[in-house]
């Protein structure tokens, strides 16, 4: 068995089948063999009996031709007959009485029939029948049959032996032939078995080394298959099996590549792998997707989380400018968002009357856009949302909505959110966002979130700008207050100085004005001549009072024989010209002084005469010697003519003053002594008249140089007591000069300052020494007289 | 803080001895208050004051500055520009060279005012402008030309009454705008005179108590206004002096609206308004 074990399965079927073969062979043979043995012998035997008949039914019809017994005529009728066999060589027919003897029978007439064989036939129960008997033949014992038919003619039996080996002898002959076709037989059906065998052994081991490759792992080839049998079916099974091994392996890669979405069928309904990687599949899918879900959870998280870092970090930055800072959240923002454009809007309650929200940042396209825009509270969508305080969503946006468009085609955003930027529930601002996506839930928290921070930093930002920019502004205030507090006081310094320096001219002016209104005549006229004042000078030469003056003209005062000339001058002052001469003046009672008049016509800024001056000095005591002393009073005329140029037109009495001053400064000898005596001042005239040096005299005390002060001290203390208590004193003095007796008449004015304390001495000299001469003259000629007026009037 | 008239002299004596500034002849009213202004400015007293004279150069000019006033305006008294428009400007309508000199400039406007009032008559090419003043901050800020517009809106009317109007024809109006010769940023709070107007001018520091004519010219207009307020007469006289020997013959002194000639100088000018003119 070990043997058979070890073969391959052709062998054995090889094996298996030839011995089967043999043997079914070998039977087969005996079947036929013992078959045909047994026709023989039916057939022999059926032979036998109707030969045996045949020759039974002969010797019948021998008998009846001859007479009762046989005798030898019926021998000599039957024996041709019986000596021809009847089918076979040996089979001779033999004719046996009762008794055993033969009666014919080709060459044992006369012997007797062996015994045995006789009792057998005899008895025998039937009529027909065979006897086996023996022959020994060339040492051979043969087996005989001896078919017999017992005849009542002759009372005798007929019959016939055969031999079995002569019966059989043709079957013998088959025996060989049918052994050789059995060989034959079986070598062919062991080469048909190998022809037939051999694919189906190609079969299995394709089969067997795609079972093995199977066994390792591997996926062989599909297996071909030309058959239609059993080894077809395994090679078709087999080739199903590598095909969805295939499928399975191809679908468990593409789940190893995570492409879950790889169609698969399993290979039956109890696939276990198949299934199995169906589940793994679908739970991987699962996973994927739970996977999926919470990434994307973890996403909006993480974005929300970063963008709250971001924008944190933004609002920390450029806190201090709420428009970087809007610009650059709203930028920022948008982008954040993937919108398109976007609007910040801040919450304007500066004027509590008018409160509104304006546009301080917007962009669209990733490009800022410099739009103004104010929008009340109510007002659409923004101004909605500031007053409801709550996130307002459209996710279907009117088509002329937005006031942008992008230029590069016209799809419009398809949704906006407008989120209030507030901080416990106080407002400080709106944000409008458009997106060509929707907004999802998490993004709107985020902005709303964002808000908060947006609305806390605003008002921080806000609160700074605003203190900032009061304190810059309080600074810049302060700054400016004090550039203009500098210019207020320089601006004051300049009016303080200004007024001190007038002040301090004024004072001069009274002084010198009280002295020319106690030495000359000075009255002011309109343009038409009409006195509108005088110094009591004036009105006392012309014993008018001021009321009766002031509705005369200065024609009318004017001596008739004078007119024409006065008429012409008059014309000359007209036209700007100042007069000066001696005119005879007319006074109430008559009296005809001559004056030495200077009329000087004075304008205004803008050109217009709007005042005349006249001043005059009466040198009607002179006039008498007037053509004696013809260059003296051309002299003063010249005076007065320089006192009339240097009037000025002005309104302020000061001017005036210091043309009089002037006027004085060349007609008069002006001192100036200080109230302690020293002289602080002489003008040229002094020098001019007394020969004085100014350097020499400048700075001496008076009472150094006065002869009067040497002669008599006490008539000079007396006249300093007067001046210091304010009293002005006049006298007369002369000296020589050049050897020229010179006399001055001299007016001491005591002047007071501000304060009303005398400040100095105003000493106005007048040279009269042509008048004395001409009076000494005068007096000499007419020797007494008018002497005492003289002196008087100096 | 009393500064005592004592004070007073010892400052100015200080300053004398210590610097080139002789400030003996100003009016004592006037540098006392600047000195008492000076005082509360710098947080000091009297030796503290002399003391940082003595030791520090720098500070004695600071203080000079300090003590000068430098007020002034673009065209400022319009009345009297319009009567160097009509009476006093017309005189040298012929001359072939204007010399002008401003005394005591301060920050230079009345120098711009002059030189547009010039153009506008055709006669800015034949001027010859000098300025001059003591304090070299001022002057530097002459030079620039910038003024603070804000403080300053006034110059503008001042501007339109003596460019643009004409006081004695009232249906005349030139319309001179201007950005002829300003420039005005309101954000920058500045008004800027233009650069054809700054270049012209030359400018000098100057002393007018000892320094005399720097110019080595003569001229026909001296400008010398609110000035001579803040001198004693002693000092006023010389400087009258200064401008009289300076001036052409017929040349003219303008004086502030409030400054006359009086004592010697007087009766060698001629006065017709604020202007004296020379003999």
């Amino acid at each position: 068995m070990k043997f058979f074990r070890n073969l391959n399965i052709t062998q054995r079927i090889q094996i298996v089948a030839l011995t089967m073969l043999l043997l079914l062979f070998i039977i087969s043979a005996l079947v036929v063999f013992s078959f045909s043995l047994k026709r023989v012998y039916s057939t022999t035997d059926r032979q036998m009996e109707t030969y045996l008949n045949q020759i039974s039914v002969i010797v019948n019809m021998a008998e009846q031709k001859t007479s009762s017994g046989f005798d030898f005529n019926d021998h000599a009728i039957l024996k041709p007959i019986f000596s021809s066999s009847a089918f076979l060589k040996t089979d001779y027919p033999f004719l046996v009485s009762t008794s055993g003897e033969y009666l014919i029978h080709l060459y044992k007439e006369k012997h007797k029939i062996p015994k045995a064989e006789l009792s057998q036939i005899v008895s025998h129960s039937s009529q027909f029948g065979y006897v086996k008997y023996f022959e020994t033949k060339n040492d051979k014992e043969e087996e005989y049959r001896l078919y017999f038919k017992k005849i009542d003619t002759y009372n005798a039996i007929v019959g016939v032996p055969v031999s079995v080996n002569e019966l059989t002898s043709s079957l013998k002959a088959n025996r060989v032939v049918l052994l050789i076709f059995v060989l034959l037989g079986s070598v062919a059906s062991v080469i048909a078995l190998y022809y037939v065998l051999r694919p189906i052994r190609n079969a299995i081991n394709n089969v067997t080394s795609s079972i093995a490759m199977l066994s390792q792992g591997k996926i062989p080839e599909k297996a071909t298959f030309e058959f239609n049998d059993e080894i077809g079916d395994i090679t078709k099974l087999l080739n199903n099996l590598i095909d969805g091994m295939e499928r399975t392996a191809d679908f468990a890669i593409e789940i190893g590549n995570k492409n879950l979405e790889a169609t698969f069928e399993p290979l039956g309904p109890n696939d276990r792998l198949g299934n199995a990687l169906i589940n793994n599949r679908e739970s991987l899918k699962k996973a994927y997707e739970e996977e999926q879900q919470r990434k994307e959870e973890d996403d909006k998280r993480n974005w929300v989380t970063m963008g709250l870092a971001k924008f944190g970090e933004i609002l920390r930055q450029n806190n201090n400018n709420l428009q970087l800072l809007s610009d650059n959240v709203l930028q920022n923002l948008i982008d954040y968002l993937n919108a398109n454009q976007g609007g910040l809007f801040t919450y304007n309650d500066d004027d509590t009357s008018n409160i509104y929200l304006e546009l301080v940042s917007a962009f669209a396209y990733n490009r800022k856009k410099f739009k103004q825009k104010t929008i009340q509270l109510g007002e659409g969508l923004v101004g909605n949302c500031a007053v409801e305080k709550k996130t307002v969503h459209l996710r279907e946006v009117p088509t002329n909505y937005l006031e942008i468009t992008s230029g590069l085609g016209d799809t419009p955003p398809r949704s906006i959110i407008v989120v209030p930027l507030k901080l416990e529930d106080k407002i400080f601002g709106v944000i409008e966002i458009a997106s060509l996506t929707d907004f999802s839930d998490h993004e709107i928290d985020f902005v709303e979130k964002i808000g908060e921070s947006i609305a806390s930093t605003l008002s921080a930002v806000r609160n700074n700008i605003k203190t900032n920019y009061l304190l810059e502004q309080s600074q810049q205030q302060r700054e400016e207050m004090a550039a203009q507090e500098e210019e207020m006081r320089q601006n004051m310094e300049e009016m303080l100085a200004t007024q001190e320096e007038m002040s301090r001219k004024s004072i001069e002016m009274e002084g010198m004005s009280s002295a020319i209104n106690e030495t000359l005549l000075f009255a002011e006229l309109t343009e038409d001549g009409y006195f509108t004042s005088s110094n009591m000078k004036t009105m006392q030469l012309l014993e008018y009072s001021r009321t009766e003056l002031e509705v005369k003209k200065i024609e009318d005062i004017i001596h008739p024989d004078d007119f024409v000339f006065f008429q012409a001058a008059w014309n000359e002052v007209q036209s700007g010209s100042p007069y000066k001469g001696t005119l005879r003046w007319v006074t109430r009672n008559d009296e005809n002084p001559y004056i030495l008049t200077s009329i000087t016509p004075t304008y205004s800024e803008t050109g217009e005469l709007f005042k005349i001056y006249i001043i005059g000095q009466d040198v009607t005591e002179s006039k008498l010697l007037e053509l004696r002393a013809q260059k003296q009073a051309e002299e003063i005329e010249q005076s007065l003519l320089e006192i009339q140029v240097e009037q000025d037109i002005s309104k302020s009495k000061e001017e005036e003053m210091s043309l009089l001053l002037q006027a004085l400064d060349q007609t008069c000898l002006v001192t100036e002594i200080s109230v302690d005596g020293t002289i602080t001042y002489i003008n040229h005239k002094n020098v001019d008249t007394l020969g004085d040096r100014k350097e020499l005299i400048e700075g001496r005390k008076h009472d150094e140089l006065d002869m009067m002060a040497r002669k008599n001290p006490e008539q000079y203390k007396a006249m300093w007591d007067q001046l210091l208590v304010g009293k002005k004193v006049t006298r007369e003095f002369s000296l020589l000069v050049n050897n020229n007796k010179v006399w001055v008449s001299e007016n001491y004015i005591p002047v007071r300052n501000s304060l009303g304390e005398i400040s100095k001495i105003i000493n106005i000299g007048i040279d009269i020494s042509l008048f004395k001469q001409k009076e000494e003259e005068l007096l000499a000629q007419l020797k007494g007289g008018k002497g005492n007026k003289n002196e008087e009037k100096s | 803080m009393n500064v005592t008239s004592q004070d007073l002299q010892y400052f100015i004596l200080t300053l004398k001895n210590c610097t080139k500034y002789d400030l003996t002849e100003y009016s004592d009213k006037s540098l006392m208050r600047r000195l008492q202004k000076i005082l509360v400015d710098f947080n000091l007293d009297i030796p503290g004051l002399v003391a940082a004279i003595r030791n520090d150069a720098d500070f004695s000019e600071k203080i000079v500055k300090e003590i000068t006033v430098n007020t002034t305006e673009l065209f400022r008294d319009p009345q009297v520009w319009h009567m160097l428009r009509s009476r006093i400007l017309p005189r040298f309508k012929n001359n072939k060279t204007i010399n002008i000199w401003h005394a005591g400039c301060s920050t230079g406007q009345e120098v711009y005012s002059m030189m547009i009032l010039l153009n506008e008559m055709g006669m800015l090419e034949n001027a010859k402008i000098f300025a001059s003043d003591l304090n070299s901050d001022v002057l530097e800020q002459a030079k620039q030309g910038v003024y603070k517009y804000r403080f300053n809106i006034g110059y503008l009317d001042n501007f339109d009454k003596v460019i643009k109007q004409n006081p004695l024809n009232y249906e005349e109006f030139n319309d001179v705008p201007y950005e002829k010769y300003f420039d005005i940023d309101k954000v920058r709070d500045t008004i800027t005179i233009k650069k054809h107007l700054t270049e012209k001018p030359i400018f000098r520091k100057h002393d007018l108590v000892k320094d005399g004519n720097l110019f080595f010219a003569k001229f026909d207009l001296i400008l010398c206004r609110n000035v001579i307020i803040y001198f004693n007469y002693s000092l006023q006289n010389k400087v009258f002096e200064l401008f009289h020997t300076n001036l052409y013959t017929k040349g003219i002194l303008l004086l502030g609206m409030h400054e006359t000639i009086l004592g010697p100088w007087a009766a060698k000018f001629e006065k017709m308004g604020q202007a004296y003119i020379k003999k």
